[in-house]
């Protein structure tokens, strides 16, 4: 198999999305029978990189090459027809369908006017059998687990013999078995002379299941080796850079005032497990994990929006830490949700109505009505506070740009003066000077008395105002680091976890 | 920061009231990400401009046709029959405005009547049967409003069975024949005897109109209402107690469909199951998307679809008045819906 082994290279490869460079000069290489890690952090560039060899999206320049000859890959199709088969994060599967529907459903095997069920399930038999897996092609999508209609995915894959096979996140919603069955799976392609290229956010897979690891970095490929060359400390390194960033913008707090948040044992199936901390009055807390640790998780499951199975929240009122229910703390605390478009605010309303929307009920005048002079006032004072550039109060949120809709977020709950912060990529999509807007807000609130829990991608925004830091890997807080740790501590930190052998 | 603390101690009594008031709730969450209104001021002037010609036009034609429909005994009829739509219209808007739909609505009227009626037949008395009609509305909107907040049912299908059970129960209690022999008592009150000249039951549609606006409005309820119609899920972090207000919104609903129970039996002077038939359901719908209500949630007043009521209303009657048949009325009510609400979907499409 050796002799004729599959080879790929993509050379100067650069794209670019309306006038924003995402992709620089990049390049990576790959043998048959291997597995490449693609790796990368958020925006680094390596969906994009995927996509163009996927034949989704169009180079604005480079050369693809396969064993050594230049092929042009213009969609999906031309894609598969050259033998790269494309594994998405999120399966787009025909849930009603039997797994053998979902197989051939863009190809199905007629005889006459009719589909021949018989050859077409037989045939789906072959290609799961192929991977292991005993489902039934008769069985529906819906009834099947997440792991399973994986498989069946990789199956569909696999109809047109791919030499290439790209796998985008494939184990960020399976269970421990079922990434160890799929480990399997790609370990057998491996030996079938198949070239697998694997993007993940787990730094542990890639050391047990890929021989070359690429690094990608602000849309260029900064480093290619043999796995063995490196370890994690070493791939987190590069994909986070250590860009000298800005300096604190406060220096880390000796003596924060006492506890205002305390949670025990929080625990959810599958996606928390056992988180034990503390957050105290004027400190600002980094959670800080790659995607998929569980940082937003845990936010959202502190303040009800996602269930939780087991745990306690003490939260600090008039008489002491009590116990209080994660809805309950959703009252006390301002919450910064990721998504700020689809969940921060509503963009229809008009800046005085979002602002509004959380307070209403101290708003009310006499009689119970929302006095339309208080919210006003409100509005106005929001603007003022928060340096909200706007033609009006009545503007819809929708037509501010991102900075100024992230202030109206934070000005929703700042009225109420809440002593807790949970912020969740508060400053993600901002330009520079907006983020420093926004980081420095941050930094009144905690010299106010507040607290902050701080969720961000970029390393350096945490190091310029963290006083502590929470490290996360899979669900669990695995370690705590000062607020003086430096860049090469907290990636070493969310490295050394890397065994991910725990079980849910 | 101080400045914009809020007076916590001060409105504490009346959040508790409040919070009592108003009921626990869901998350649509799949709903969409809101929508940006750039356009929707151009589609809006379209359907205003629309609203207007519509009306003006049929004035015309009603003048040179049936000038009889500006007799004084006709305008007050048609005010009666704006009043009974108007409330329907109201509670319809209230659940469209939370993103959701009630189509039990005119069956739910329907089958208090009946039950009201044939209280009072059996020699009840006239107020426990309000009482009466009034709670199996609530009652209705309840199951309705647990069924789509909490246990996440499709708002259409729901209240569709609903109005299926309702009606099939209507039609089963009174062998589609209708309940007359209702005390006089009752049917003064609401519908004989005029206050300065006008019926009781166009007092009650204007005040019932007015409560409503400012519920919708100037309330925290009514905020939160257009919060979660226009983007479930950022009213939810927001905070907004989403499936209370859900439910609240077909308890509303329920609420109008009884009152309306109540006017429309003694307007009639009978209750019958066929009060609730389907042109009602049509006409009720007719008057909010007419009127302004977005099916997709989120907007819409309630003046804006007591105007609609008024509207269609006056449609109905012209097309009565001139001769047209009730088959021809249906087509043409089916049409003006279906233009108004394809300015609507070019508008909500414009948004995404």
């Amino acid at each position: 198999m050796n002799s004729s082994r599959t080879v790929l290279r993509m050379e100067g490869i650069s794209k670019a999305f309306a006038g924003v460079a995402v992709l620089r000069d990049a390049s990576l290489e790959a043998w048959g029978g291997e597995a490449l890690a693609l790796m990368g952090a958020n925006g680094a560039g390596k969906s994009t990189l995927m996509n163009i060899l996927g034949g989704n999206v169009a180079s604005d320049h480079g050369r693809i090459s396969i064993d050594g000859s230049n092929v042009a890959i213009r969609s999906a199709r031309e894609a598969a027809l050259k033998g790269i088969a494309f594994v998405h994060q999120e399966l787009a599967m025909l849930p009603t369908l039997t797994v053998a529907d979902n197989i051939f459903i863009d190809n199905l095997p007629v005889s006459g006017p009719f589909i021949s069920t018989a050859d077409m399930r037989r045939r789906s038999q072959a290609l799961l059998g192929r991977l292991g897996s005993t489902v039934s092609p008769e069985s529906r999508i819906e009834e099947l687990s997440i792991g399973d209609r994986q498989l069946v995915e990789i199956a569909r894959a696999l109809r047109h013999q791919p030499r290439i096979i790209i796998f985008d996140e494939p184990t960020s919603s399976l269970t421990e078995p079922e990434r160890r069955r799929l480990f399997k799976v790609i370990r057998g392609l491996k030996a079938e002379g198949v070239l697998i290229i694997y993007i993940t956010h787990f730094l542990d897979e890639i050391f047990s299941i890929c021989e070359r690891v690429t690094v990608m970095r602000n849309g260029e490929t900064v480093w290619s080796s043999p796995m063995a060359t490196v370890d994690a400390a070493k791939v987190v390194h590069l994909m986070l850079g250590v860009s000298a960033g800005e300096g604190r913008i406060r220096e880390p707090t000796a003596s924060p005032g006492g506890s205002l948040l305390q949670v025990r044992g929080l625990r959810r199936s599958g996606v928390l497990k056992d988180i034990t901390f503390e957050i105290r009055a004027g400190e600002i807390v980094g959670l800080w994990g790659l995607l998929g640790s569980g940082r937003t998780e845990l936010m959202r499951a502190l303040v009800g929006l996602d269930p939780i199975d087991d745990g306690t929240i003490w939260w600090k009122g008039k008489s002491g830490l009590s116990n209080i229910a994660p809805r309950q703390l959703h009252r006390e605390v301002g919450f910064v949700t990721e998504d700020r478009r689809g969940e921060g605010v509503h963009l229809a309303l008009s800046i005085r109505e979002n602002l509004a929307l959380p307070n209403l009920k101290s708003l009310l005048s006499n009689f119970l009505l929302i006095d339309a002079g208080r919210e006003r006032e409100l509005a106005h004072a929001m603007i003022g506070r928060l340096n909200i550039k706007a033609s009006g109060q009545d503007q819809a949120v929708g037509t501010l740009s991102g900075g100024n809709q992230q202030k109206i977020v934070f000005g929703r709950w700042l009225a109420a003066n809440p002593r807790l912060f949970l912020l969740d990529e508060p400053t993600r999509g901002l330009d520079v000077s907006a983020k420093s807007e926004i980081m420095r807000l941050m930094v009144d609130l905690a010299n106010q008395g507040c607290g902050v829990l701080l969720v961000s991608s970029e390393l350096e925004e945490l190091m310029r105002v963290c006083d502590r830091y929470l490290v996360m890997n899979r669900g669990s807080l695995i370690s705590e680091l000062p607020g003086s740790a430096t860049a090469h501590e907290l990636m070493a930190a969310i490295a050394e976890s890397g065994n991910g052998n725990g079980s849910w | 920061m101080r400045e914009l603390s809020i007076k916590r101690g001060q409105t504490g009594k009346f959040r508790s009231r409040l919070r009592r008031k108003i009921a626990r709730s869901s998350d649509s969450s799949n709903s969409t990400t809101g929508r940006v209104p750039k356009v929707l001021t151009a589609s809006r002037l379209v359907q205003q401009g629309l609203r207007t010609v519509l009306l003006v036009g049929m004035l015309v034609l009603i003048d040179i046709y049936a000038p009889r429909f500006f007799r004084y005994q006709n305008l007050v009829n048609i005010l009666l029959q704006v009043s009974l739509l108007g409330l329907m219209t109201i509670g319809m808007t209230v659940v469209m405005i939370a993103g959701g739909i009630d189509l039990s609505l005119p069956a739910n009227m329907a089958i208090g009547a009946v039950l009201g009626a044939m209280y009072m037949k059996s020699g009840g008395n006239w107020i426990v049967s309000c009482f009466i009609m009034v709670a199996v509305g609530v009652l209705v909107g309840l199951v309705n409003g647990i069924a789509v907040s909490r246990l996440k049912m499709i708002p259409f299908v729901v209240t569709l069975a609903m109005m299926t059970i309702l009606s099939g129960s209507a039609v089963w209690l009174t062998n589609s024949l209708s309940i007359s022999q209702i005390p006089n008592s009752f049917l003064s009150l609401f519908d004989a005897s005029p206050i300065f000249g006008i019926p009781m039951t166009i007092w009650l549609g204007a005040a019932v109109t007015g409560a409503a606006t400012v519920l919708m409005r100037s309330t925290v309820f009514g905020r939160w209402v257009y919060a979660v119609g226009l983007n479930a899920r950022a009213a939810r972090v927001a905070g907004v107690p989403v499936e209370r207000v859900v439910l609240m919104s077909y308890v509303i609903s329920g609420l109008m469909a009884g009152l309306t129970s109540i006017l429309l039996t003694a307007r009639l002077g009978s209750a019958s199951a066929n009060m609730g038939n389907d042109g009602v359901v049509l006409d009720i719908v007719s008057a909010c998307v007419v009127g302004g209500v977005s099916i997709y949630g989120g907007s819409g007043r309630v003046l804006g679809a007591v105007f609609g009521a008024v509207l269609i209303t006056v449609l109905s009657n012209a097309m009565n008045l001139i001769g047209v048949s009730y088959y021809l009325s249906l087509i043409i009510k089916g049409a003006v819906i279906i233009a108004f609400i394809a300015i609507e979907g070019r508008k909500g499409r414009a948004d995404e």
